[in-house]
């Protein structure tokens, strides 16, 4: 039958133009920061949040702490190298995206399994289901 | 009284997403702003950028300063 044309969407060629910006960035270690900003001692957590999260300047967050601008800047370099040597070593987050992926998919396979009642797709979400669960 | 235009996120755990707000930077801790003007979701392709152009320029003018982020943002939306 021709349920697979609903299923034929794009492949994720991905362009990632350009060297990353700051905005990007910021995304990207708060995404970090939600799986691992736990581990981060409080003090360095109420900084990295200020930066991360409320968008604030080093000086600004300098003087909320009372300490150096230069200060600050170290602490947030250190705690992005912390949270990146996690991810490095337990992957939380490429596992989440891949899970994510991969739900998003068996979505698509319900969904037109849904306006089709064509149940050949089935054996693709059962495959699927393992492979979430063999990445853990 | 300095204003400025900051990125403040959002969004669920693991699903960020940002409001543009404007807020006085004396206060930068508390949370409190005074305008929202846009909000910005990266999470779709391409990351979407609303943003309220009338307000932004008018908050612009009146000396509200972008961060480094939301310069960039309203530069690549074609507002500065």
């Amino acid at each position: 039958m021709t349920s697979h044309i609903i299923l034929d969407n794009n492949d994720g060629t991905n362009k990632k133009s350009k060297a990353t910006t700051k905005l990007d960035q910021i995304v990207e270690l708060s995404l970090l920061y939600d799986f691992y900003g736990k581990l981060l001692k409080d003090h360095q957590r109420e900084i990295y949040e200020d930066y991360i999260l409320n968008d604030l300047s080093l000086s600004e967050i300098a003087s909320e702490q009372d300490i150096s601008r230069q200060g600050v800047h170290d602490i947030i370099k250190r705690c992005s190298k912390q949270l990146m040597d996690y991810e490095a070593k337990l992957q939380l987050i490429e596992k989440f995206n891949n899970t994510k992926d991969r739900v998003n998919q068996i979505n698509v396979y319900a969904k037109s399994i849904k306006e089709t009642g064509c149940l050949d797709k089935i054996d693709e979400i059962e495959k699927l289901s393992y492979q979430i669960l063999d990445e853990f | 009284m300095a204003v400025k235009m900051r990125l403040k996120r959002m969004g669920s755990k693991k699903a960020p997403f940002y409001r543009i707000i404007v807020a006085d930077s004396r206060a930068p801790r508390d949370g409190k702003f005074i305008d929202q003007i846009g909000t910005y979701d990266p999470t779709v392709e391409p990351s979407a950028f609303n943003v309220d152009e009338e307000k932004a320029k008018q908050w612009l003018a009146n000396g509200a300063q972008p961060t480094d982020t939301v310069n960039k943002l309203l530069k690549n939306a074609g507002i500065l």
